[in-house]
């Protein structure tokens, strides 16, 4: 797709509002032909000053503030009508992002760093709004101040115009130059940036060491090296920037100049009056401004459509994982059966699974062991579709997932991802979005936002903090406890990512949100590792209750979670090596009973209940 | 720093006024008090900008009455050069003015930023816990530059502009009294609309700045939480109600554009109803013709220069706003205040290089002072204890190691010896010195942690093992020689120049390490604290690993976290954690004898190696 095209179609967003802005422009041209009437005003009366007639020149004082008054009209209504009608196609942009953000796949987001995708979200779309709002109105206040103010010009004296407008030219050639150097060295002092961005990450990153080391003076030096390059090209980009204005300023007075010498001679042979004279200084005063935008201006339209053309190829990327084309799954609240054929996973030619071949039995519980890197998450990802699978890989209750529509497949699955996330919001309405409730948008910050949400639909979303649904989970998962240690309980918010609650606390809040989907299938993907010994026994002991009637999944680092699992599978380098219950694996020897030792967490209480076993 | 509550934020929202602005700009000076001197310069370049300027209409005056109404065209040429020799002088004069406010603006960040870098560094590790990097990046990069933009067109020129107001009146009043009173008479329109603009850009503003940081944060929050997303199946949901805040910052900005429009508009009209009223009253003196006709000039190139900067004052308003709203976060992190080595209470960073609380004098050291000693130590991350009462007693030069599971509180203990966490209760004492009566720099000199995640600097590697201390060369190359990391370093064709990638990925785990065991025997440390790795290495870099580890343990008290059977059955003491307390202690022999715990790990150990 050539820019040109790509840039064209931007403003297919502006076509919902053509009708807004055709008015707009309307008003646009309204107010310079208004705009005009002041300084032919002011010339007729300044000519009118040396006659005596009163009632004219009183006439003429009312005609201008007559002028004055519409040209403000019309410029707040042509105004108003464009950078409104801008802000509005930006809605739909960004909504229209968003929306497809929220569709592609995983994989999409780890090639693209989430930080990418925000600035896309955001200066790539205020960008183009930009160009869509200030871009337009300027470009066409320019041709329209142009047109009117040129021919007012013309009318007066044209040869006095061919002099005095020489310079103008120069004013837009110098302005683009110079634009040309500012965002040359603009780019270098971003580059400075970046360098200190990096040097803040790293150091961050390293506090412990840092501190540990005593190496904090070292690390200032250099911080305060990179930080004065920083000033330094700073100071570089402020060097051109603040010739741009005197620059202009000198050849927008060179017309005044020339005014004085060819305007003054005309005055003296009787070609031009005073009063037109004056006229032509307020005339001229009206041209530098829309000259100077004119250069701004295709510089932002230049930014606008490279900002637009990254939106397109966002736009144009398709989801790795489509939606399956089959029927959904019939609704059932019997265990599913998962089977799993000869699969491999490939990620840029490296196999992350090879040749998977496992049966999940209604009903049974499957642990999965390996050590980091095995391919375990990537397993049970693979049974969520969350990573692409071949057709006919994977089935669940026969039916092949690659068939199944998303949502039918994941609304049979409750999932407890290792990495708890929990958005900001109650933990009611966190652990409410298993069954497709709540929302993420807290009640209390909905009232902050009070035109938005008060107005809106999210508001119905909010679950109430005794629901049912939710105090089961909230059992099942051990979380009473800590809910009544919080004066909001249920309703307590969840800071930005979780961080007000303790790691396990997460993670628990994170289970309760897969069990309140009372899913056909229960995917633990070592979901308990925060949380401690003590605990997690007590939320296993709970769980096997909940677990009863479900088919369940779990990954785990703790011989207590997986020892009674009805079969353990242990997988190395993205193959199962072994498969059987803990005593036939550690009977058996090999990588289990390896992993056992050097992996698995040599957690007191399971050797405890081993040795009581023995 | 958690998200603010609600609540909180709209607290802060509230507080938001001029005293605010004004408060917020008291904080800022003494970091702007240093420059002073380009201030200066620039407060005398100023006003020169502004006479050149204002001179060019009275020379356009002169040029009209005395020249060209008098038909001498001969000294038009002299006028048109007088002129662009005053715009030629006000460029260069303008020039001068913006480049020493510039480089007062870019010093003062410059000296802020590194203000904010050495508050962050000097906070205790909970801190970091608390605040995401990319907030503290935020601070130190974006918030700073958005401050810098107060210079470059916000408050700072508005002072400009004032002077340039006030001359204009000074000069009219001068010329002509009455028609300038007359012209001034629209001014106290202006300055209520000004106000009221001023109002409903702040309300507006506000609004934005929530609604902004609302979508922001919903945006980034759905993004990195992707798979969740998905999973919950919820991408719908999910934008409509990104929809809602979307469409509640679309609604922010009309109030704003509203007041953006007409503020320009009208600022523009009653400049043109001043040069009206400018006109009408010269029509009542036309006697005095053609001295009125310069002054109707004059007045009305005046009135222009006078309206101007009114009409741009909205746009400088947004950036001020920007810039408050920046220094505003600048100042909370500025703010937020625990010390590293403090106790909590202290307002300016404890001294580093003293110790904090002076309490009884050191015991004096006998042969049986353990090196570092643990007595009943209780900590816990929030609510969540992780250690309770420990207490472990580490003989001079002997190596004791701790075992347990992850979460059993071993690696606390570590970042406890080491004050990068303050422990709650108990004591821990160095060499019978209880540790917070040890500076802080000394104490970290005399304890060294090599950590199993080894960060490397950008820079080459022996840049990385000296760590800015100044070592020489042969001493590096012995201490690379001991530990192996010479071998390492030749099996890979490289040597100690050898430049690090991006978090040191072109090194493998193994090498690392040995260069973490490089750095902590060039310290040559009192007490040494090694956190076993438990990374997968291939043989040979294992055995390197494991000579490497026995050279730098070598006579030196040393406290391991282990993860190897060698490890453990080498060591002097054996330790062993189980949820924050120990469970069992004693050599290899006497814990097996005992028959608990202990001795059904290692069971399992054994069945493995053997």
């Amino acid at each position: 797709m050539s820019e040109s095209t790509s840039a064209g179609s931007s403003l297919g967003y502006l076509k919902p509002y053509r009708r807004q802005l055709a008015w707009g422009v309307a008003m646009l041209v309204l107010t310079n032909v208004f705009y005009l009437g002041v300084p032919v005003m002011t010339g007729r009366a300044v000519d009118a000053l040396p006659l005596k007639d009163d009632t004219y020149i009183v006439h003429l004082v009312v005609l201008m503030a007559a002028f004055a008054a519409a040209t403000a009209a019309t410029r707040i209504v042509s105004r108003i009508l464009i950078f409104n009608a801008a802000r509005a196609a930006e809605y739909d942009l960004r909504s229209d992002l968003f929306g497809h953000l929220m569709t592609l796949s995983p994989s999409y987001y780890r090639d693209h760093p989430t930080g990418d995708v925000m600035s896309r979200l955001t200066n790539d779309v205020q960008t183009v709004r930009a160009m869509w709002g200030a871009g337009l109105l300027n470009l066409a206040n320019a041709v329209v101040a142009f047109v009117t103010v040129l021919g007012m010009m013309i009318v007066t004296d044209p040869i006095v115009t061919v002099w005095a407008i020489l310079p103008f030219p120069l004013i837009y050639v110098v302005g683009q130059a110079m634009s040309k150097r500012i965002y040359s060295t603009m780019r270098g002092v971003q580059a400075e940036l970046g360098a200190l961005s990096s040097r803040i990450q790293e150091d961050l990153g390293a506090i412990q060491v840092i501190k540990t080391y005593g190496l904090e003076d070292v690390r200032r030096k250099g911080f305060m090296e990179s930080s004065g390059k920083l000033l330094q090209q700073n100071m570089e980009a402020a060097k051109v920037r603040i010739q741009l204005g005197p620059s202009l300023n000198t050849l927008a007075a060179l017309g005044m100049a020339i005014l004085i010498l060819s305007g003054g001679r005309a005055l003296i042979h009787g070609d031009m009056t005073t009063g037109e004279i004056v006229a032509f200084s307020g005339y001229l005063a009206r041209l530098v401004w829309p000259t100077l935008t004119l250069g701004f201006m295709l510089a932002l339209v230049q930014r606008g459509r490279a900002s637009w053309f990254r939106l397109v190829q966002l736009q144009q990327t398709r989801p790795e994982i489509p939606d399956g084309e089959g029927l959904p799954l019939p609704a059932s609240d019997k265990p599913a059966r998962v089977e799993i054929r000869h699969l491999t996973v490939k990620v840029k030619d490296r196999a992350l699974l090879e040749d998977i071949e496992l049966v999940l039995e209604p009903g049974t519980i499957t642990a999965i062991v390996g050590r980091t890197g095995s391919g375990k998450s990537t397993l049970v990802d693979a049974m969520c579709r969350l990573v692409q699978v071949p057709p006919g890989a994977v089935l669940i209750d026969g039916r092949d997932i690659t068939t199944l529509p998303l949502a039918s497949l994941r609304a049979q699955i409750g999932y407890a991802p290792q990495e708890a996330f929990l958005f900001s919001t109650t933990i009611a309405d966190n652990i409410a979005m298993g069954y497709g409730g709540g929302s993420a948008i807290p009640a209390a910050r909905a009232k902050e936002l009070e035109t938005v949400v008060g107005v809106g639909k999210a508001a119905d979303l909010h679950v109430d903090v005794n629901e049912p649904k939710v105090a089961v989970a909230t059992t099942a998962a051990g979380l009473d406890r800590d809910l009544s240690g919080m004066p909001e309980g249920l309703g307590t918010i969840v800071g930005e990512r979780g961080i007000t609650l303790s790691g396990g606390q997460r993670q628990r809040v994170a289970l309760a949100r897969a069990l309140a989907a009372a899913p056909r299938l229960l995917v633990l993907d070592d979901s308990l590792s925060s949380v401690d010994a003590e605990t997690e026994r007590k939320i296993l002991k709970n769980l096997r209750a909940v677990m009863h009637g479900r088919t369940a999944v779990l990954i785990s680092h703790r011989v207590a979670a997986i020892k009674d699992a009805d079969q353990i599978v242990v997988l190395d380098q993205g193959k199962i090596v072994a498969r059987g219950t803990h005593e036939q694996l550690l009977a058996h020897g090999g990588l289990y009973s390896e992993l056992y030792r050097t992996q698995l967490d040599t957690d007191p209480s399971a050797v405890r209940t081993r040795q009581e076993a023995v | 720093m958690a998200m603010p509550a609600a609540s909180v934020r709209s607290g802060d929202e509230a507080m938001l006024g001029k005293a605010y602005d004004l408060a917020l700009f008291r904080r800022l000076w003494p970091f702007i008090r240093p420059h002073w001197k380009l201030l200066l310069a620039w407060a005398l370049f100023m006003p020169a900008t502004i006479a050149l300027e204002l001179a060019q209409p009275v020379l356009f005056r002169y040029a009209l009455t005395d020249h060209i109404l008098r038909g001498n065209a001969e000294a038009l040429p002299f006028d048109a050069g007088v002129y662009m020799m005053l715009v030629l002088t006000q460029g260069g004069s303008s020039f001068c003015e913006t480049w020493f406010l510039q480089l007062a603006g870019q010093r003062t960040m410059h000296a802020l930023r590194i203000a904010i870098f050495d508050h962050v560094l000097a906070q205790r590790a909970a801190f970091f816990d608390r605040i995401p990097v990319g907030r503290l990046m935020t601070r130190m990069t974006n918030d700073i530059e958005s401050l810098n933009e107060m210079f470059a067109q916000g408050a700072i020129t508005l002072i400009a502009d004032f002077v340039k107001m006030l001359a204009i009146i000074v000069v009219m009043l001068t010329i002509d009294p009455t028609l300038a009173v007359l012209t001034f008479l629209t001014l106290p329109f202006l300055v209520v609309l000004v106000e009221y603009a001023r109002r409903l850009m702040r309300a507006s503003f506000r609004q934005i700045r929530v609604r902004l940081a609302a979508m922001n944060a919903f945006a980034q929050e759905h993004l990195s939480g992707i798979k969740v997303v998905q999973l919950l199946g919820r991408s719908a949901v999910a934008k409509r109600e990104y929809d809602e805040i979307n469409a509640g910052h679309r609604d922010a900005y009309l109030g704003q554009i509203r007041a953006d429009a007409s503020m320009y508009a009208i600022v523009d009209a009653i400049g043109s109803v001043a040069i009206a009223v400018v006109i009408w009253y010269a029509a009542g003196h036309r006697r005095e013709s053609a001295a009125m006709i310069g002054v109707v000039v004059l007045f009305i190139e005046f009135t222009k220069k006078f309206f101007d900067p009114v009409r741009d004052l909205s746009q400088k308003y947004a950036v001020m706003q920007g810039a408050m709203a920046a220094s505003e976060r600048i100042f909370q992190l500025l703010d937020t205040k625990d010390w590293d080595g403090g106790d909590g209470t202290e307002t300016m960073a404890p001294s580093r290089t003293s110790a904090v609380s002076h309490g009884r004098a050191p015991a004096a050291m006998q042969a049986s002072t353990p090196a570092v000693e643990l007595v009943d130590v209780h900590f816990s991350y929030g609510a969540e204890p992780v250690l309770r009462g420990v207490s472990v007693r580490v003989p001079r030069g002997a190596t004791v190691a701790v075992v347990g599971a992850t979460g059993s509180g071993k690696s606390t203990v570590i970042k406890l010896l080491t004050r990068l966490y303050e422990r709650q209760l108990g004591t821990i004492r160095l060499a019978g010195v209880d540790i917070r009566d040890i500076p802080l720099d000394e104490l970290r000199q005399r304890i060294t942690v090599v950590s199993q995640d080894v960060i490397l600097f950008a820079g080459t590697l022996a840049d990385n093992i000296v760590l800015g201390k100044d070592y020489d060369r042969a001493k590096l190359e012995a201490a690379a020689h001991r530990v192996g990391l010479d071998r390492a370093l030749e099996r890979r064709g490289d040597s100690l120049e050898a430049v690090v990638a991006e978090r040191g990925s072109n090194f493998s785990a193994g090498e690392r390490q040995l260069v973490a065991f490089a750095r902590a025997l060039l310290r040559d440390p009192e007490v040494l604290i090694l956190d076993e790795a438990t990374a997968h290495v291939d043989p040979e870099a294992e055995e390197l690993i494991e000579r490497g580890v026995a050279e730098l343990m070598k006579g030196r008290t040393t406290l391991v976290i282990a993860h190897r059977l060698s490890t453990i059955r080498n060591a002097d003491l054996i330790v062993v954690m189980d949820k924050g307390q120990v469970v069992e202690q004693g050599t290899h022999d006497e814990l097996v004898a005992r028959g608990g715990f202990y001795a059904s790990l290692e069971r399992t150990f054994r069945r493995q190696d053997g």
